[in-house]
């Protein structure tokens, strides 16, 4: 917030002191810890200021000096959740610079576990959302149905989570007719489930009361600071990676880009979970329809010369990955941009009141997840209170007793 | 609007100012014999635009791309180093991805900023200042974000001479 603009509120406000209140860096709202320092008068947040570089590893140097197939396991390890996401965007980047396409039984495999992947990344972050608010019996309840999905992936890549599917050329798993009864029945216990909890979200007074009307993003400014992903379609603009831009064979397999008009909170876990049932419907598809064949092709260690860019819809959003070979064993140059990276300028956005909206400091970790971010444990926040030059600390636990008395 | 309207869209806004357009088809081979050494041949991607400007028009080709023909999403900006040049190489689009590419001076590392078009676009360009040293002028903060607090002035690390430490072993082996 610029100083004049801060003065001028100051002469408004009917509050003596603006406080900053600073979170983060290690926060559990936060996947990577990041660092948010609010401005708030009273309970109203108004100002907010990020800085994002405390988890950062030098990947990109990193795999600079790797060999090609070392890459795989690095790009995997980038995040956890999104595993599947980066090592498909990594196969694809490298596949386009050998000019090859893979079979078609390993693209339907990739989409696959990929739609896997997204209804076990939106499930964690329903029951992180639901925990962020105090509703734990649903968190219970999404993580306990969550192991249907886990089991399925564990089942048809070796790991629950980081998966290892993926690689330059094709999928290094086939599927068997015996896993697939299995992946279908899974689907039959999780879509009725996830119906289930679409109602829970819609009729709830809980969910109601803690995600409506907070959190606000509107679609000019969504557009204006490059939001994707879910955070994006709840502002009701309808762009998804998959349909604007179809790799593996989006464009064949049926797909219904979920929007929300409502553009808050409640909008994102509703997108969210309308892409759950979608992505069931995309795995029967891909059930049905996968053709027979390879699921490998072999490719030499060192693409030729050139570049490429590369996009995947990862379950929080546009996802790329940009390469430039020269003709090594090892690449020039691996750019990655992730999806939570691109949507920090907009949940700064979010977390300012702006005209009849409010944001209060209650709503801060609901408003933060609700643009998923990843995790990371070590909880507390300190409080500062300028003018007196005090400093305490709030638990974890202090500041979410704190949200719940005043939700 | 597919690439081969953005393609000639830009060839007719911006004619000669523009050093190349490229648009990958699958099985075509480009010559390596470019203005700019670094476009080189990419065989299978769709959807995808590579335009090489000069520093000097960057701005107004971004300003059309994003102002004119509705790229106002910055997916990414990616910098590199050359060892020759400094790259950077924002990447607009929703659907179609523009890849405009410029360079720079090594030593006299300075671009003007496209904040002011697309907002969105900020981390990213604090991003590059940060690991390359490319100063975007016109930014609002070019605050460093992505190296720790108390990291050298004028070290950058994806500079191709900074070299990141190698991992020792942990007690030598007699």
């Amino acid at each position: 917030m610029q100083e004049e603009e801060l003065q001028r509120a100051e002469k408004k406000s009917a509050y003596e002191l603006f406080f900053d209140i600073p979170l983060g860096p290690q926060h559990p709202a936060l996947k990577e810890p990041a660092f948010f320092k609010f401005k708030v008068e009273g309970e109203r947040v108004i100002g907010v200021d990020a800085d994002v570089s405390y988890n950062h590893r030098g990947i990109e140097k990193a795999l600079e000096y790797r060999n090609y197939i070392q890459n795989i396991y690095l790009i995997e390890r980038i995040c956890g959740i999104c595993n599947v996401a980066h090592t498909l965007c990594y196969a694809q980047a490298i596949e386009q610079l050998h000019g090859k396409e893979i079979p078609p039984r390993a693209s339907y495999i990739r989409l696959m576990i990929e739609e896997l992947a997204r209804i076990h990344s939106h499930a964690l972050w329903l029951g992180v959302a639901a925990h962020e608010i105090g509703f734990d019996t649903l968190f219970m309840y999404v993580w306990r149905d969550r192991e249907v999905v886990m089991d399925i992936i564990e089942m048809l890549t070796g790991n629950r989570v980081t998966t290892a599917i993926n690689t330059i050329g094709g999928v290094r798993r086939d599927i068997s007719d015996e896993a697939k009864e299995k992946v279908r029945k899974g689907m039959n216990i999780l879509e009725e489930r996830v119906k289930y909890y679409r109602k829970v979200a819609l009729n709830d007074p809980t969910v109601n009361a803690r995600c409506s009307g907070v959190g606000i993003l509107r679609p000019r400014d969504a557009i204006r600071l490059c939001a994707v992903g879910p955070t994006l379609r709840a502002s009701g603009v309808k762009n998804d990676v998959r349909l604007d831009d179809p790799y593996t064979f989006h464009d064949e397999v049926p797909l219904n880009v979920i929007t929300c008009d409502t553009m808050d909170v409640l909008g994102r876990v509703v997108v969210r979970v309308d892409e759950m049932l979608e992505s069931v419907n995309m795995v029967r598809y891909c059930l049905d329809h996968m053709p027979s064949g390879d699921v490998k092709i072999k490719l030499p260690l060192s693409p030729p010369v050139g570049e490429a860019v590369s996009r995947v819809e990862a379950p929080r959003g546009e996802l790329i990955h940009y390469a430039r070979s020269n003709g090594t064993k090892n690449p020039e140059r691996y750019k990655v941009r992730t999806p939570t990276f691109e949507n920090i300028p907009s949940v700064a956005d979010m977390l300012t009141s702006k005209g009849d909206h409010d944001v209060n400091i209650a709503d801060i970790p609901i408003v933060l997840a609700s643009i998923d971010p990843c995790f990371s444990c070590t909880a507390r926040m300190e409080f500062r209170d300028v003018s007196k030059g005090k400093t305490w600390i709030w638990s974890l636990e202090e500041l979410k007793t704190h949200c719940k008395n005043r939700g | 609007m597919d690439e081969n309207k953005v393609a000639e869209a830009l060839k007719n806004k911006f004619g000669e100012k523009i050093l190349k357009i490229m648009i990958p088809k699958k099985g075509e081979e480009i010559a390596k014999d470019l203005v700019i050494p670094e476009i080189m041949e990419i065989k299978v991607s769709k959807r995808r635009v590579f335009v090489a400007v000069p520093a000097e028009v960057y701005k107004e080709v971004i300003r059309y791309l994003v102002e004119e023909l509705g790229f106002n999403h910055v997916q990414a900006i990616t910098g590199l180093d050359t060892s020759k040049f400094i790259e950077v190489m924002p990447h607009l689009g929703r659907g179609i991805t523009v890849t405009v590419k410029t360079r720079i001076e090594r030593d006299k590392p300075v671009l003007s900023t496209i904040t002011d078009m697309v907002p969105g676009a900020s981390l990213h360009e604090r991003e590059i200042h940060d690991l390359l040293g490319v100063v975007f002028e016109g930014h609002p903060n070019l605050d460093r974000i992505i190296v720790p607090e108390g990291w050298p002035e004028n070290v950058y690390p994806l500079r191709k001479e900074y070299a990141p430490e190698q991992p020792k072993p942990l007690r030598e082996v007699s």
